[in-house]
């Protein structure tokens, strides 16, 4: 039985209401336990900081998508080499980095950030298998994906039939097929009317884009089949009109078309524009927090842009057209198997850019105006607001007033003025705050009972940090991580890489939906039926029955 | 020997970059006696599903443990290592293969360097515009085969992906135009005709795309022009036009700019339209080779493990390396057949793989193994990109992922 005791740090543990306090944490056998004999081993964590493990709730880091990603930048990697991580056992990988980082380079980097859990949020369900099989060479990380349904034809076609029990069959069969973890809408029938050439949705109620099916009917379906299977995370939201000014309209009009009903909305920085197309943008981070204050049914996580390099690559492909034509950069667009899109263009996010800079503010504004950390999590949407490496940056903006706004004068002023961030906001993120949003927050969001917190039962995934005047130095190497109570890094090193836990579910549904299916993918498909779900998903799934709310 | 009659259902064929997963293989004996709905190209693939067992060193006859401790023993004494990776194996055993490259300091390199690499680097530059083939089947109401009839190489592209496949989204219809370039000629079915000369093709490529983006017409000679500016014309008029070339042309023909010409063309027309662009692959899950190597390393070919990081070389492939006498030991993975051609005079040779015993002059260590697809399992790619399932109809051979994870095992860096 291995043991050990962590003593004498500075216990962050949300969750369990635990703010810094002087106190041991134990770990048996990879998991939190009350206590243990006096001669187990020891860790001496006095005058540090003890968290749980990070979770990234929402990242792209192991799809198709991603592997096209990852093979047009090839100017990114040659500057980033990563040699393989000296370990004290088994053998390393190298790789390489850049925006998007080869996989096993991608687990030993978070590992080396202190983070335990991540999730990949946009993968087509015909490409489900080629994630396991990345997921399989991304070391250390537990792991888990959304699955894309926003745009499947078969669903849009129940929807257009009225036949929600069978869309919600249907999504709970694909749930389990493809070994994913939540459902997953990108831009709501947007995606359809993107390879129809219809390229814009004019709001929730435009039957054009998906032939008939409005956004809000998606959204409605889609909301209600997460809630009445029980899946652990409410449906996941990229809203219509990404990027577009003016879109804090369509996000609204999203969040009140669900009143009432969970539901997270994903990198809302993108979303929080005001201002109107041809005109000036604008700020609409005001107007988001206040709705998402003020209802305790939505979750969000901001989709921070962090000054520098970044890739876009999202399912929502008419977005990366436009980006394409306005940046001149290189394109990659793959229309999926008609479930979903793919589009891709590298992409800089510049503090002498105007828009850039209104995007950095609008994202910060989002931190800083939400009351409750608890529904708002910290994401640059790596690799698109920027890397994951960025976040010890983002948290120390967050953390250190002085600092933020002394970067705030440094950076391109033009659309800026009257924000609430130019105006002056005080708040800084105490480290209880940071370890909500990164840890405890997500944690609740997702569902995931053993994780984000230290209380007994809990999986052993831990960060302990040695206190640093830079926030982000701090941050940025963690003295020690704990995985399932191995110690992954040691002194600020990586010295063990093991093999992380696959997170899914695996939801009931009425089988006849199956034999429709069948019918289906003959008449439309190119795959045979027998052939698309994915054999032999590694762990347990999550069982619905084991989730608080 | 019984008699015993299995039918195995659903089986992917690896034998062109279609993969058609709807095959059923009929074992009678231990041997494919059938398979149905196969193409000339997939029986080939299939063939009885009988390949030699043979495991030799030194050119003897040795078990598994001896054959591989000599391996390990040649790929650690070696100066440089090149581990080729060769089709028909599965992801898995590329996963392996790519693992033993990076202990060894290796150079790894697969046959898309000698297909693809034009293609591959084109899209490096300017990315590129695609649909896996469910969109194909049901979106495309205008199928521009450019230069290429599926017929011949990609059997059953057109029964399954194109007009062949019938579609309820498409009631009305799909049109078909072929081009001919040289004598390269689209399908004879094709109710639509249009020729150019193999020396006017980048040029009526360039025609088409700044016809489209409303530029001038620069240099194509009139008659190019005018046929250009009319097929620009119907193409722009489909809803969702897809342009199909080969991408892995025979070696005869070389048209190293059609890949990047063409891309930039359907990307011009997704301006205010929709296009995209197939490009056709041969089988034996040589896309996978790519898709692994890119996750594992970054990129997707040609890749230098010399420095203990990978180190991107599209101009240093396994034929240059092997040419130059840069290399002292090849592991050849995979069906060597792959590098028939390739001069490897004074290279020590392992190949572990289907068929590994068959090479001539005889490797200095061969493990035979089963095929992808027919005796291992595990995952393959598409042309598309879309990841299929391989489900053996046979066994008995070993399987390379396996024998692989032992040889890794034995190597040191």
């Amino acid at each position: 039985m291995s043991q050990l005791r962590i003593s004498g740090g500075a216990v962050y543990d949300p969750a369990n209401g635990v703010d810094g306090d002087v106190r041991d944490i134990c770990i048996a056998d990879g998991r939190i336990v009350a206590s243990l004999p006096d001669g187990a081993p020891r860790l001496d964590a006095r005058g540090m900081v003890v968290m749980p493990g990070g979770i990234d709730m929402h990242a792209h880091i192991a799809s198709s998508s991603v592997n096209q990603g990852r093979r047009l930048l090839p100017e990114e990697h040659t500057v980033d080499a990563a040699p393989a991580p000296a370990l004290v056992e088994g053998e390393a990988r190298s790789g390489t980095g850049g925006t998007i980082p080869s996989t096993f380079t991608t687990g030993y980097r978070y590992a080396g950030l202190g983070y335990t859990t991540v999730f990949d949020a946009a993968v087509a369900a015909a490409g489900a298998r080629d994630t396991h099989a990345q997921l399989d060479d991304t070391p250390v990380i537990d792991a888990g994906f959304f699955v894309l349904m926003g745009n499947d034809a078969y669903l849009l076609r129940q929807i257009a039939a009225g036949e929600r029990d069978r869309a919600r069959d249907y999504a709970a069969w694909l749930l389990g097929a493809t070994g994913a973890y939540a459902i997953k809408v990108v831009n709501p029938g947007g995606v359809e009317g993107w390879k129809r050439n219809v390229r814009e949705v004019q709001s929730l109620d435009d039957p054009a884009p998906a032939n008939g099916v409005t956004p809000r009917a998606i959204l409605e379906t889609l909301a209600d089949a997460a809630h009445v299977l029980h899946l652990p995370h409410p449906v996941h939201i990229h809203c219509n009109n990404l990027g577009l000014p003016g879109n804090v309209a369509t996000t609204l009009e999203s969040m009140r078309a669900l009143t009432g009903r969970p539901a997270h909305f994903t990198h809302l920085q993108f979303h929080a524009y005001a201002g109107e197309k041809g005109k000036a943008w604008a700020s609409g981070a005001t107007q988001i927090a206040e709705y998402v204050n003020a209802h305790p049914e939505v979750t969000g996580d901001v989709g921070q842009v962090m000054f520098g390099d970044a890739t876009t690559v999202t399912a929502d492909g008419a977005v990366e057209y436009l980006l394409h034509a306005s940046s001149g950069r290189k394109w990659v667009n793959v229309d999926v198997e008609l479930e979903t899109g793919c589009g891709i263009v590298p992409y800089a996010y510049r503090d002498r850019a105007a828009i850039a800079s209104l995007q950095w503010v609008v994202g910060l504004e989002l931190f800083l105006l939400s009351t409750d950390p608890w529904r708002m999590a910290l994401s640059t949407d790596h690799p698109n607001g920027g890397t994951f490496m960025s976040y010890p940056e983002l948290i120390r903006l967050l953390m250190d007033r002085a600092y933020r706004d002394e970067r705030l004068k440094g950076i391109n002023q033009k659309l800026l003025a009257g924000t609430a961030l130019a105006d002056g906001l005080a708040r800084e993120y105490t480290l209880g705050e940071i370890a909500i949003i990164t840890r405890a927050g997500p944690a609740r969001q997702l569902g995931l009972v053993r994780k984000g917190h230290l209380g007994v039962g809990a999986d052993a995934d831990l960060t302990i940090y040695s206190r640093n005047a830079n926030i982000a130095e701090m941050f940025a190497t963690p003295r020690y991580v704990l995985k399932d109570g191995v110690l992954v890094v040691e002194e600020g090193q990586l010295r063990r890489a093991p093999t992380g836990r696959r997170l899914h579910v695996r939801p009931g549904y009425d089988d006849a939906v199956t034999r429709d299916l069948e019918r289906w993918f003959d008449r439309y498909g190119t795959v045979s039926f027998a052939n698309y779900p994915v054999a032999g998903v590694r762990d347990t799934p999550i069982q619905a029955s084991a989730i608080s709310r | 020997m019984t008699n015993e009659v299995i039918t195995a259902q659903h089986v992917t064929c690896l034998g062109c970059g279609c993969a058609c997963d709807d095959l059923d293989i009929v074992v009678r004996d231990g041997r494919i006696t059938e398979a149905r709905r196969a193409c000339a190209l997939g029986m080939e693939w299939f063939g009885d599903g009988v390949v030699p067992m043979e495991i030799r060193s030194a050119g003897q006859s040795v078990p598994l443990d001896r054959a591989l401790a000599d391996a390990a023993a040649m790929l650690t004494g070696a100066r440089r290592v090149l581990v080729y990776l060769a089709p028909d194996i599965s992801c898995d055993a590329q996963r392996t293969a790519i693992a033993i490259a990076d202990k060894l300091h290796a150079v790894v390199d697969s046959v898309s360097s000698t297909t693809v690499a034009a293609g591959i680097l084109a899209a490096q530059r300017r990315g590129r515009v695609a649909a896996t083939f469910t969109e194909v089947r049901n979106r495309a109401d205008l199928l521009v085969y450019w230069a290429v009839d599926p017929a011949q190489r990609y059997p059953r592209f057109r029964e399954r992906y194109g007009e062949g496949a019938e579609s309820p989204l498409l009631a009305a219809g799909r049109s078909i135009i072929a081009v001919d370039v040289g004598n390269r000629r689209g399908p004879d079915s094709a109710a639509e005709r249009v020729a150019f000369a193999g020396t006017d093709e980048t040029r009526a490529i360039r025609a088409l795309r700044a016809h489209v983006a409303g530029r001038a017409l620069g240099d194509a000679a009139g008659d190019v022009m005018t046929r250009a500016v009319q097929l620009a014309d119907r193409i722009a008029s489909a809803h969702y036009p897809v342009i199909v070339y080969d991408a892995e042309p025979e070696e005869d023909e070389p048209a190293p700019a059609r890949a990047e010409s063409l891309t930039a063309l359907a990307q011009e027309l997704n301006a205010r339209g929709r296009c995209s662009l197939c490009a056709l692959r041969g089988g034996g899950n040589r896309g996978g080779a790519e898709a692994v190597l890119t996750w594992q390393t970054g990129y997707p070919m040609t890749v230098d493990f010399s420095r203990g990081v990978p180190r991107y070389r599209p101009d240093d492939t396994a034929t240059t390396l092997l040419r130059r006498g840069d290399v002292d030991v090849l592991l050849c993975v995979g069906n060597p057949s792959a590098m028939r051609g390739v001069e490897s005079g004074g290279v020590r040779r392992i190949v572990i793989g289907p068929r590994a015993s068959a090479t001539t002059p005889a490797a200095d260590v061969a493990v035979d193994t089963g095929v992808a697809g027919i005796h291992a399992g595990g995952l393959a790619f598409r042309m598309d990109d879309v990841p299929l399932p391989l489900r053996p109809p046979l066994s008995g051979p070993l399987d390379p992922a396996t024998v692989l994870a032992s040889l890794a095992a034995l190597v040191r860096a």
